[in-house]
């Protein structure tokens, strides 16, 4: 099964479940199939292990990355690059846009929902899908009924619905295959009770080879981690 | 359901939980502010409390006014924050009482930045308010860690009647690691009845209880001190905590780092070895009282040249880390402030130029 996301891909989620190293690794990931990708990060929220910290190798990659202004790069402001309106009305190829966690984080989408309805998308040529990240082993999201709360505040603070799930179980480097499997059938049931598809399951790289994807009846998502502390190296995006 | 992913501020929060903490007073400040996002949402699940107030100097006076009814209270904040506590943290040592602080520090002075530093070292070991007074200070090196150090700080705190301080950079708040949590916590806080104005109603004995720091008799105040002194030379005798990294073999130079700091002298360590050239390291896990004897100990094994404190501030360690070696070892200083943690290279490379 292969992944494919055009339009504009929303990536939302509770607080801590992956929205990063996920759209930073989509990004990658649809770049290396020929597609335009750009990204950018609505993170307003959280000042630390944002998508700004994956820029050069992103950069490298050709993928557009949109920030704020150099110097608000550090800041713990809510600063909302204009660019972004801009990059929602006209959509070329790809367009992720990495959103803070929780309804907290998402709120800034809100604020953008003129210009998503101004979209020539919402006329049935380009697709807006709202997808909502999802790791189990995170507190508050260990149950399905903590996941569809999630999703209703995210929804009623973003005035978005949620159009599909993504499965990002893991533990960081204490992930096993087991986590894996049990990850995607948690994810399966959220799918199967709100009737959404479960858009792509994520798989850090090295564990791939011990995971049986061919029993998932979704894509697979490989991830190199970008997102590391400063002891260790993140996975080099080079292809 | 085992292992969970948190980020170091919500696994703070919830092991206060299971050390059987249930109030919690505190003022938004990056990068903490996800202990009370984290306790504003589990606080009443567990018939909890928490209250945030209008400001730093607020909540450690609500912090005080718990403490002194023998409950375990804590709170957290960021460098710029605790400043603002520091007159009640006094308060609370001087009428001793046992509550918890947590630091999560980022860069200063004054409202600095907000990614990660060490640059409290002093102000948390040393100097945090006015009067003879210290803090029992841990400074954890990862998630697990903090959990671990939080469900001590309770008993801790109760065994001193005295505030104690989890010393944590802005990495520590901010990662995300797998962690387990230990059963909660079944001791409950000693001996309250003895000093606690928890009513007399609570109370088997007839005593009245009094909380005050105010001694006006220089002859109360002296023996008051006195007391004090004698409760952090206790601490001195019975609070050392350290852990050794590759100290079993003949290294050239020692490295005396704490917190998130030492995790990335660990790989600079590893990637010398993997070159020939074997350091030690001593990383405190309580910083005060301070491992002398292990720091010294370290440093006097025959091949080692040089000792080198590495920590994210401009060398605030150093002094400890000198008294320690008594003189008989070099001891230089590398680090970074405001907000760039050193890489590992970075490290091997200010090692190396010690070493030469």
């Amino acid at each position: 099964m292969t992944l494919r996301c055009d339009g504009v891909v929303v990536i939302v989620g509770n607080y801590g479940s992956g929205k990063t190293e996920v759209s930073v690794n989509l990004a990658v990931n649809q770049r290396g199939i020929g597609q335009n990708v750009r990204i950018a990060d609505l993170d307003l929220v959280n000042p630390y292990f944002r998508t700004r910290e994956a820029k050069t190798p992103l950069a490298a990659l050709g993928i557009g990355m949109i920030l704020p202004p150099d110097q608000f790069l550090q800041a713990d402001l809510p600063i909302l690059s204009p660019s972004i309106a801009g990059l929602i009305r006209q959509p070329f190829g790809l367009t992720i846009l990495d959103v803070g966690g929780d309804d907290v984080g998402a709120t800034v989408l809100s604020s953008l929902s003129d210009s998503f309805q101004a979209n020539s998308f919402l006329e049935g040529d380009k697709e807006l899908r709202v997808f909502q990240v999802i790791n189990p082993f995170r507190p508050f999201t260990e149950t399905v009924q903590g996941c569809l709360k999630i999703r209703d505040e995210i929804e009623k603070a973003s005035r978005m619905k949620i159009t599909g799930f993504i499965g990002n179980a893991n533990l960081i480097d204490e992930t096993t295959a087991e986590h894996i499997d049990r990850g995607y059938d948690f994810v399966k049931r959220v799918s199967e009770k709100t009737r959404l598809p479960f858009e792509f399951m994520t798989v850090a790289e090295d564990l791939l080879p011990q995971v049986d994807i061919k029993q998932f009846e979704c894509p697979v998502l490989p991830i190199k981690r970008q997102l590391v502390p400063p002891w260790k190296k993140a996975v080099s995006l080079k292809r | 359901m085992g292992k969970v992913l948190m980020k170091g501020n919500e696994a703070i929060g919830e092991a206060a939980i299971k050390a059987g903490c249930l109030n919690y007073f505190a003022y938004p400040i990056t990068p903490q502010s996800e202990v009370a996002e984290y306790l504003s949402r589990r606080l009443p699940e567990v018939d909890g409390v928490f209250l945030q107030g209008e400001s730093e100097v607020a909540v450690s006076y609500m912090v005080f006014g718990a403490a002194a009814c023998g409950e375990r209270v804590f709170t957290t904040s960021s460098s710029p924050g605790i400043s603002l506590m520091s007159e009640a943290i006094s308060y609370i040592a001087g009428a001793e009482c046992p509550a918890v602080f947590v630091n999560i520090m980022r860069g200063g002075p004054g409202l600095g930045g907000i990614l990660p530093s060490q640059a409290d070292y002093l102000q948390a070991t040393k100097g945090i308010g006015h009067g003879d007074f210290r803090l029992l200070v841990m400074a954890p090196a990862s998630v697990q860690e903090a959990v671990e150090m939080v469900m001590m700080a309770f008993p801790l705190a109760e065994k001193y009647r005295n505030p104690v301080m989890i010393l944590g950079d802005g990495l520590i708040g901010q990662m995300m690691e797998p962690v387990e949590f230990p059963d909660r916590l079944q001791s409950e806080p000693i001996n309250k009845d003895d000093w606690a104005t928890n009513g007399m109603a609570m109370r088997k004995s007839e005593q009245r209880n009094l909380v005050k720091s105010l001694f006006l008799d220089p002859e109360q105040l002296n023996a008051h001190n006195l007391v004090l002194k004698a409760k952090y030379e206790r601490m001195a005798r019975e609070e050392v905590k350290y852990d050794s990294y590759n100290t079993a073999v003949n290294y050239k130079a020692l490295v005396v780092s704490y917190g998130t700091m030492s995790r990335v002298c660990r790989t600079a360590i590893d990637d010398l070895k993997a070159d020939g050239f074997e350091v030690g390291m001593i990383r405190p896990q309580i910083v005060f009282p301070f491992p002398e004897s292990a720091v010294y100990d370290a440093a006097s094994k025959k091949s080692c040249k040089i000792v080198i404190c590495i920590e994210m501030s401009m060398g605030q360690m150093v002094e400890d880390v000198e008294r320690s070696v008594k003189g008989i070892r070099p001891v230089r200083w590398y680090g970074k402030c405001g907000g760039e943690v050193p890489t590992p290279e970075e490290v091997m490379d200010a090692i190396k130029a010690c070493e030469e």
